[in-house]
């Protein structure tokens, strides 16, 4: 039994809801009163500027803006008030970010996402409000994505976005070489096609092997999913689909169609040039190039004129600097990326590197240090990452009307001695770097009596500190009895 | 016990010498040629060559050639002084490095050369007729140089250069020395107290054979030879013409190759560069893993990045003769030279010529009669 | 702030040949820190024949930025070849000199000096315990000879884990010189002490001296500093306490310098009162880095409040985002002043090694290297723009973008 009934997951795919977070009290009320608000790349900065955010959305931004006598307030003279990042793709904070079947669209991160993961509590540390949580780039076609706040305790409070498209990568998987993965694509839509030309034909037949099959697999068959309709599709078509009641199709197969009906968007990874060429032309060839998104390598900006033309955005992986090296001379060359793809006039948005301290402000940070206007190299990180995710008018900027997604800056925001200080997420307090014990054993090596820092590493240091303060004689006598009294099975539990 | 001792003993002892033939046995003839390569880029056409006890009588134009008083062998092609390689492992079996210790400087190739070894035929037929047999560039101080002919079954020196390797082959992970500061330290020790063979080399009476393979590598060898003003050869040394004042300055010269068709430019571009700043040059094989046909295509594959035809078959004769330490014996059709020559079918820097008949010291070592 | 950013990395092959082999330049900026006082607000930099004119207030220079800083100097920046470049016949070989391994034509010296990295000091590996003596160098110049700036500058050793990485105990029959003693930190440690006292007895008795001695009583008389690197916290301490056992014993007293102290921050008191100058590693994102040890954000700002010498290096990384320029900007965001900051790159690495004579501080008669920024220093949205080397151009910061 699936945990999404058809209907759900239907009205999820049609219309890409937008949840807002189940904590903001219905009548909520935040005031922000900040040193400055930055409102968004190429927007007005306001001097003592007042964001007020009702119900999770920015009701009134502004110098003057009237604070309601109920509003909690958060005064913050020296900060500096700035939209929340927004990760445009990663494939972080999951139990495991591959799958090793081919097709798999079937699947989606919900299932796999681990809210406490060590990558949402840092992400909030750096400013990163949204996040689109997306499988990893070793497959062939993964599951579904979806966008999430940083903040919650189970899957339901973090959703943003249920659906927010599929992965797939044109990049060989593990194991498999630029042929076979080319044809492992191909052959994912080759089976779809058949099938549901299976289906049709079967129906026509008077066969009714897929309504019974349905039944067993205990599938919604009511409502939406009894009616039938016609295929969509922009590049190919099966005749007859209206005959076909659309909760009989195999559930592994309708993200798929959906996807060749132009429902879905698509994150498509590219690896290498070369790889750019293809993911295209499996776009192209089964009508979602409308709704693709290339996540490609920094090498890739060598196919830029192919993304262009395609009329595609990307979301840049890695590295902003890319490193040539001359295979006869070994003299390198330092490429800047994101400077190649604007000359080409493709869209682009950054991602955050692997070590989680290069974060989204550390990208545009470099871009604006390699030349890149800061409009450019600040929208590269919030508002066009939020019109890849089809959230353009929900986050990426402080605008009355989108979600209240602010960030407070102890200085001037891509500067590298400016820390996040606080985090609101739709009007909610999320973070606050005083409270953050994590950033506290960062700067000074030692967690703070009593607390237990997480690591970002696999040895994640377990700092557990006994009896802080007590002299030294003391303490080996303290432990010589803690010692006797474990082996008799008592003592402090640590 | 005593034959089977003999036996093995007669494999190492044979001294063939071919006498098969009617000018094998004749040490004075001449030789009567279209194209006669001489010293330099001069090239006489309608040229005969006089040998007389094995060695070069007469060299050049026909017509001045006066009475030869001999018999007259007529060639209808060319005819060059014999091609000398100024390195190879041929003869040796692959028996050319002591695993073990680092620091062989008594050691001497010559003791390992066979020299009626099937290696010396392939030689002499890729028209090579003077080799420097080295030691294996693996080790930090692997030995003496022999220099032989490929044919007669004779060394012209049983101690040629030290070899010396300044290359990061001679380091070991597991085998002192592991870096290149004990291994420049040996040599610096070696010649502050010198004897032995390092005498020789510190008095100037041997040069050194020094093997290096990137820049810095080179550069350190050639420091190490201008410091104590050592004569010799820089053998490999890949790009050391991004460096040719230095190796000029150092006075060392270069063993380059062997090239081939798949080498780099810059390798070749290299040569090119070393020639312009005048630094000699000759070239060497590896044989017998490669073939010695090498030899010749090495000089055409840097003919053909640049280099001019004098100094290509200069590094193939007089100049690599000179670097072997025999260059007042071989290496050009002079009077009172060995008799060491290649009848060709055509320009020997042509690739397309091949060899017809070798003549070593007067006596037809490959090739039929005509 | 990025008026100066007509920046490609444009290699040398675009500036016009004549300005190649040029080495007098004014240079201009609106900001120029000399690390030797104030900073001067609308400064110009005279170059004349490599060396450093004058430092004043100006405009109109040939070479124009935002800011103009001293070239870097990086003590620990790990070019080197290798395994070729330590003798691991055995573990304590002072005599060895880096210099004689160190190739030239790596490829990172053109990246640390494009990076602003214009000094540099080359060390034996951490492979053994004690590796010889060090090299300090500049990243670009016309020859070895003219690149040397001071040879057998420290003699460099580690205490760790390191050193003993690739020995194992004597079992079956040992067929290469890795049987051998040091397995363990406590070997490491004795292998250092007895190098010592061997030396120290070796002036008294001639008969045994051996190769090294003579290095390791120099360091025992102080001629040149003794740097040991040492990441953990039980690493530091056996560093400072070999110092202070080496001059309670009378046997001399050396000149202590800790390498890669990620964890001097657990017990600063111990470098205090030794007065030893650190030179930390690069900043790590979480915090952990070399052997396992944790190095605190704050580091650099708490030893240099306490009145320690820092200094920052880079290890020669290849990430930009790694190297030595951008790493003052972490340290300040650990707390530090800019002006402190700038010092820990500039002139305290070269006070450390006694080269502060020709390099480290935008002062007359000092080497003209320099470093021209699009924005203000160690900032991530700013970048090296413009390097110069005893007066040559190695980065021209007049190239347009391609």
């Amino acid at each position: 039994m699936n945990v999404f009934t058809a209907s759900t997951r239907a009205a999820a795919i049609a219309i890409g809801a937008l949840l807002l977070s189940a904590n903001a009290a219905a009548d909520g009320k935040l005031a922000i009163k900040a040193g400055k608000v930055v409102q968004g790349p190429g927007m007005p900065e306001i001097d003592k500027g007042v964001i007020l955010i009702e119900n999770g959305r920015i009701a009134a931004i502004g110098a003057d803006v009237k604070v309601p006598w109920d509003a909690t307030v958060i005064d913050a003279p020296k900060l500096v008030a700035f939209p929340g990042f927004v990760e445009a793709h990663s494939a972080r904070g999951m139990d495991r970010p591959n799958e090793n079947i081919d097709p798999a669209a079937f699947l989606s991160v919900r299932d796999s996402i681990d809210p406490v993961n060590f990558y949402f509590e840092d992400s909030l540390r750096w400013g990163i409000t949204t996040i689109n949580i997306q499988q990893g780039n070793n497959c062939v076609i993964a599951g579904q994505g979806m966008v999430v706040r940083p903040m919650g305790i189970t899957i339901d409070e973090m959703t943003v976005k249920t659906v927010s498209g599929v992965k797939l990568s044109a990049t060989p998987k593990a194991g498999m070489s630029a042929a076979t993965q080319a044809q492992a694509l191909r052959k994912a839509f080759g089976d779809l096609q058949r099938y549901l030309e299976q289906l049709v034909q079967e129906k026509k037949d008077g066969n009714d092997r897929a309504r019974r099959e349905a039944l067993f697999q205990g599938r919604d068959l009511e409502g939406e999913n009894a009616k039938g309709r016609a295929m969509e599709g922009s590049a190919w078509k099966v005749a007859g689909l209206e005959l076909i009641p659309r909760g009989e199709i195999d559930e592994k197969q309708v993200p798929l169609l959906a996807l060749v009906e132009g429902k879905l968007p698509a994150f498509f990874y590219c690896g290498r040039p070369m790889d750019v060429h293809r993911a295209l032309e499996v776009a192209r060839d089964n009508g979602f190039l409308a709704r693709t998104t290339l996540v490609i390598s920094p090498a890739c900006y060598k196919a830029a004129d192919v993304i262009a033309e395609a009329g595609v955005p990307v979301v840049l992986e890695g590295p902003v600097v890319f490193t040539e090296t001359d295979p006869l001379t070994g003299a390198e060359t330092e490429i800047f990326v994101p400077g190649e793809l604007k000359k080409k006039n493709v869209r682009f948005a950054l991602s955050s590197a692997n070590t989680t301290t290069e974060s989204l402000w550390f990208q545009a940070a470099q871009c604006v240090g390699r030349g890149m206007t800061k409009t450019d190299a600040v929208a590269s990180v919030t508002t066009i990452p939020a019109e890849i995710l089809g959230l353009g008018k929900q986050v990426g900027s402080l605008e009355v009307g989108k979600a209240g997604n602010v960030l407070l800056f102890s200085g001037e925001p891509l500067s590298v001695t400016s820390w996040v200080e606080k985090v609101v997420i739709e009007g909610k307090e999320a973070y606050d770097r005083s409270k953050d014990v994590r950033v506290k054993h960062l700067m000074a090596g030692k967690a703070p009596a009593n607390t237990q820092a997480m690591g970002g590493s696999a040895s994640a240091e377990k700092k557990v500190v006994c009896c802080e303060g007590e002299d030294p004689a003391e303490h080996a006598k303290h432990l010589e009895a803690e010692a006797k009294k474990k082996d008799k099975g008592e003592g402090e539990d640590k | 016990m005593l034959t089977w001792i003999l036996g093995l003993g007669g494999v190492v002892a044979a001294v063939p010498v071919q006498a098969s033939d009617d000018h094998g046995a004749q040490a004075s003839f001449a030789v009567r040629a279209q194209h006669l390569r001489l010293f330099g880029n001069e090239v006489v056409h309608d040229g005969v060559l006089v040998v007389e006890n094995g060695k070069v009588r007469y060299a050049g134009d026909a017509k001045r050639a006066g009475e030869i008083g001999h018999d007259v062998i007529e060639h209808d092609g060319w005819l060059s002084a014999g091609l000398v390689a100024c390195r190879s492992y041929s003869g040796t079996r692959g028996d050319t490095l002591e695993g073990k210790r680092p620091l062989t400087a008594e050691a001497r190739i010559a003791d390992v050369v066979a020299l009626d070894h099937v290696d010396f035929e392939r030689a002499l037929a890729a028209g090579i007729t003077t080799m420097v047999i080295a030691p294996s560039a693996a080790n930090v101080v692997s030995g003496a140089t022999a220099v032989v002919k490929t044919h007669g079954a004779s060394f012209v020196s049983r101690e040629a250069h030290l070899a010396l390797s300044f290359s990061d082959s001679a380091l070991r992970f597991n085998r002192y020395p592991t870096s290149y500061m004990a291994a420049l330290g040996e040599l610096e020790n070696a010649l502050a107290r010198p004897s032995g063979v390092w005498k020789r080399v510190a008095d100037g009476k041997l040069p050194v054979l020094l093997d290096a393979g990137s820049r810095d590598e080179i550069q350190r060898a050639v420091r190490f030879a201008k410091d104590h003003k050592l004569q010799g050869a820089l053998s490999r040394a890949p790009w050391a013409g991004e460096l040719a004042d230095d190796v000029k300055q150092s006075g060392l010269a270069v063993i380059a190759g062997p090239f081939d068709v798949g080498t780099a430019e810059r390798s070749l571009a290299s040569v090119v560069a070393l020639a312009k700043a005048g630094v000699p040059l000759a070239f060497g094989v590896d044989a017998p893993w490669n073939s010695e046909e090498g030899l010749r295509l090495s000089a055409a594959m840097c003919m053909r990045a640049g280099l001019d035809g004098r100094t290509a078959w200069e590094s193939l004769t007089s100049t690599a003769a000179a670097v072997a330490g025999a260059g007042t014996r071989v290496g050009k059709l002079v009077s009172g030279y060995d008799a060491d020559f290649v009848l060709w079918s055509g320009d020997p820097l042509d690739l397309t010529s091949r060899v017809v008949a070798v003549y070593v010291d007067g006596q037809r070592a490959f090739g039929g009669a005509e | 702030m990025s008026v100066y950013f007509g920046l490609a990395i444009a290699l040398l092959a675009g500036a016009p040949q004549e300005d190649k082999d040029r080495t007098s330049w004014t240079i201009s900026a609106e900001w120029v820190y000399t690390a030797a006082g104030d900073a001067i607000e609308g400064g110009l930099v005279t170059v004349s024949d490599g060396k450093i004119r004058s430092v004043s207030s100006g405009d109109g220079g040939q070479l124009q930025c935002f800011a103009v800083t001293p070239g870097l100097v990086d003590l620990s920046v790990r070019i080197d070849r290798g395994w070729n470049a330590v003798e691991q016949s055995r573990e304590v070989t002072p005599e060895m000199r880096v210099v004689q391994a160190l190739d030239w034509f790596d490829e990172g010296w053109m990246r640390e000096a494009r990076s602003g990295v214009t000094t540099a000091m080359v060390n034996v590996s951490d492979r053994n315990v004690v590796g010889g003596m060090s090299v300090v160098v500049k990243t670009a110049g016309a020859s070895p000879q003219a690149r040397t700036v001071k040879a057998d500058s420290v003699l460099y050793g580690a205490i760790g884990s390191a050193p003993s990485s690739s020995n194992h105990p004597a079992y079956g029959r040992p067929d290469d010189f890795y049987s051998r003693r040091p397995t363990t930190r406590m070997g490491v440690e004795w292998e250092w002490r007895k190098a010592f006292y061997d030396a120290a007895l070796a002036q008294r008795d001639k008969s045994k001296q051996v190769a090294g001695t003579t290095e390791l009583q120099k360091v025992l008389a102080g001629e040149f500093p003794l740097m040991i690197q040492a990441w953990t916290t039980q690493d530091i301490r056996t560093a400072v306490f070999l110092k202070e056992e080496l001059e309670r014993e009378g046997l001399g007293a050396p000149r202590l310098i800790v390498d890669a102290a990620a964890e001097a921050w657990r017990e600063p008191d111990l470098l205090v009162r030794t007065k030893t100058p650190v030179v930390l590693p690069p900043f790590a994102p979480q915090g952990r880095t070399g052997e396992g040890s944790f190095f605190a954000l704050e580091t650099a700002a708490q030893l240099d409040a306490k009145g320690l010498l820092v200094a920052l290096s880079g290890h020669g990384a290849r990430q930009v985002s790694q190297r030595l320029a951008y790493q003052p900007g972490y340290a300040m965001r650990g707390g530090m002043t800019f002006d402190a900051a700038l010092k820990t790159v500039t002139i305290n690495p070269a006070r450390m090694v006694g080269v502060d004579r020709r390099v480290g501080s935008l002062e007359s008669g000092k080497d003209a290297d320099l470093v021209l920024w699009s924005g203000k220093p160690f900032e991530l949205s700013s970048a090296v723009i413009g390097v110069l080397v005893d007066g040559r151009l190695i980065l021209d910061p007049r190239q347009a973008n391609k």
